[in-house]
């Protein structure tokens, strides 16, 4: 058993390490930015050498990829599937829609800042990123990983209070569950 | 193309009398009906002159006239000719005949249209939440639902964007065209 600081430090030094190599994304696409997914994937830009990959389901992923606008319906969807990922979890907001609203910013139905109703780890601008940008965000991702940084699902624990009351107010209807993580 | 023209509006004046119609260039031809005659016209133009196909149903908010007008489209595979079947109806109290008996496919445009214009249809299956979830203000299509203020107070704004400048004010600059004045209501 490892009970003092300093173990501690280096078993979560090989941890970060080893989950930076093996990122599995769920693929989910919500917006128009989930077109530039598939290049990035295959042969011609090939994420996989950098270990990212797709994942079928929300219980196997271990990041959400936003790609883009999201009606307050996809949204209601979407905390739910986050809500089923395992620990460690990380959400990347992708294109400028997640970050300010893009050219969606006067719609009714689309929200405008995703850092209020999920914890996103890093944003990746452009409208829509070219798959470049996509692997530079993976490798921003992959960097504050090795860091110890992106805690984005600790802070989601913590302020769950403030997400739940950011997210009621779109949707009144939402069915939410006693988490006891 | 102008004989079937021709030929289907003396069939249609000859079963209805309200109808006026307008010929446009090309493959196009309107008419419009009181929405008392929507279900027989639609009916007489599916099943006696071959208008087998519903291409669309659309709906347009005249704020200023207090009126919604509904268009029919409809579309003949043999004749090779569009029909617009428009009818207007009051914008307090709007009310339209139900017509998913006559295509099947039509239930789909009337409750949308029932969601986003408010427009009662009657005897419409599935007449409940479709398109939007939790929707509690006016129906948002509507042209008096103040969509920019609603995402403001709903959705919040990143700061730093207030300041973003119109830029078709420099694109008009280098490219020598005008605003259309009724564009420039909506310039920021
Ligand atoms: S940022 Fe641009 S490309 Fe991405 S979802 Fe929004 S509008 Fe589409």
């Amino acid at each position: 058993m490892i009970n003092d600081k300093n173990s501690q430090k280096i078993v979560d030094i090989i941890q970060n390490w080893a989950r930076k190599h093996s990122i599995w994304v769920l693929a989910y696409g919500t917006g128009c930015g989930a077109i530039e997914i598939p290049p990035t994937m295959t042969s011609r830009y090939d994420a996989e050498r950098l270990g990212v990959r797709g994942a079928a389901t929300p219980r196997q992923a271990d990041v959400l990829l936003v790609t883009g606008y999201l009606t307050t319906k996809t949204l209601k969807r979407v905390i739910r599937v986050y809500e089923q990922m395992q620990d460690p979890k990380f959400v990347i907001g992708f294109g400028s829609c997640t970050i300010n609203g893009g050219m969606y910013y006067d719609s009714y139905n689309t929200i405008k800042l995703l850092d209020k109703y999920l914890p996103v780890d890093v944003y990746i601008n452009g409208c829509m990123p070219r798959p470049e940008a996509v692997l530079a965000g993976f490798g921003k991702l992959q960097e504050i990983i090795a860091e110890g940084r992106a805690n984005g699902a600790q802070k989601y624990k913590d302020n769950l209070e403030w997400y739940k009351a950011n997210q009621k107010k779109i949707i009144p209807s939402l069915l939410t569950t006693d988490y006891n993580w | 193309m102008k004989d079937i023209k021709a030929k289907l509006t003396e069939k249609i004046k000859a079963s209805f009398d309200t109808v006026s119609e307008k010929d446009y260039n090309g493959n196009r031809l309107d008419f419009h009906v009181d929405v008392k005659i929507i279900p027989q016209i639609l009916t007489f133009l599916k099943v006696n002159l071959g208008y087998i196909h519903l291409s669309h149903i659309s709906c347009v908010d005249w704020l200023e006239e207090g009126e919604f007008e509904i268009i029919y489209i409809l579309w003949s595979p043999v004749e090779k000719l569009k029909v617009f079947v428009r009818t207007r109806i009051n914008r307090e109290k709007p009310v339209l005949p139900n017509i998913d008996m006559i295509w099947r496919q039509a239930n789909t445009y009337e409750r949308e249209m029932r969601e986003m214009f408010g427009i009662e249809i009657e005897g419409l299956e599935g007449a409940e939440e479709f398109l939007l979830e939790d929707w509690q203000e006016m129906p948002p299509m509507r042209r008096d639902f103040q969509t920019e203020e609603y995402a403001e107070k709903t959705f919040w704004s990143r700061e730093g964007r207030e300041d973003a400048i119109d830029v078709r004010e420099e694109i008009i600059k280098r490219s020598r065209e005008e605003i259309p004045d009724f564009a420039k209501k909506y310039s920021r």
